[in-house]
């Protein structure tokens, strides 16, 4: 007769509930959850690359809108700068014209105050001749000059009469 | 012969001989007539004859000699300016 040691198959037995009970209630569970911990780390993995995705689509975005605002920037200080030049150009050209009118303004001005000038110094010089030659006609007409003056000048005048007697007769 | 009387200014009283001379030139323009002269002295003329009877007006005046030719100066001044 086998001499069984029942300890040790009492151990053997004990051994395998121990197992069966550890893969159903350790290793099952362990596995799971193992599976678990992995879906969810996998899954935040790609929220995380999604989310990394999102982000770098959003600073493409962002530096595709700082690009363009940059572009706008550049085309507003240079549209300013134009419009300013512009102004600038059109306030000198108002400025010449303006300069240029009351130049010739001035001009004119000047040009009819030396003509109103030269008027009168024409005059006052007539003026002065006059008194002079009156002055001394006075002194010097004795009465052989008049009677001179007297003949010399009705002569003249007589004579004209006479040519336009002689005119209006052949007429 | 009619008779004529004319008005004659003068800057000096008239000599005979400037009497003498104003009708002879007179007698010119009208033979027929005789010429009564009536004399007015005016100092302002400065020399020679003012005549005037009817309608006629002669004036061989200085003054008026003068007027013409400061006229004529102004004139041409004037348009030496121009």
């Amino acid at each position: 007769m086998i001499n069984v040691d029942w300890s040790i198959v009492f151990q053997i037995i004990n051994f395998i509930v121990l197992v069966l009970l550890l893969v159903r209630f350790l290793f099952k569970p362990a596995v799971q959850a193992l599976e678990s911990r992995s879906k969810h780390i996998e899954e935040q993995i790609s929220a995380a690359e999604a989310q990394k995705k999102a982000a770098e689509e959003l600073r493409m975005k962002l530096e595709e809108e700082e690009q363009k605002i940059q572009e706008r920037y550049l085309e507003m200080i240079e549209e300013a700068n134009k419009e300013a030049a512009k102004v600038k150009e059109d306030i000198i050209n108002e400025a010449y014209q303006e300069g240029e009118k009351i130049k010739k303004e001035y001009e004119k001005r000047a040009q009819k105050e030396a003509e109103k000038l030269f008027s009168q110094l024409r005059e006052e010089i007539v003026e002065i001749v006059e008194t002079v030659v009156v002055k001394i006609l006075n002194t010097q007409i004795t009465p052989e000059v008049q009677t001179q003056l007297i003949d010399r000048l009705l002569e003249e005048a007589v004579s004209q009469i006479e040519e336009q007697m002689e005119v209006s007769y052949e007429k | 012969m009619k008779n004529e009387v004319v008005r004659v200014v003068t800057p000096l009283p008239l000599t005979e001989e400037q009497k003498e001379i104003i009708k002879k030139h007179l007698s010119r323009l009208s033979p027929q007539e005789d010429f009564t002269l009536q004399e007015e002295v005016d100092p302002s003329i400065l020399g020679g004859v003012i005549i005037a009877w009817g309608e006629t007006l002669i004036d061989c005046s200085v003054k008026t000699q003068l007027q013409k030719i400061k006229e004529r100066m102004l004139k041409e001044m004037l348009k030496e300016a121009s």
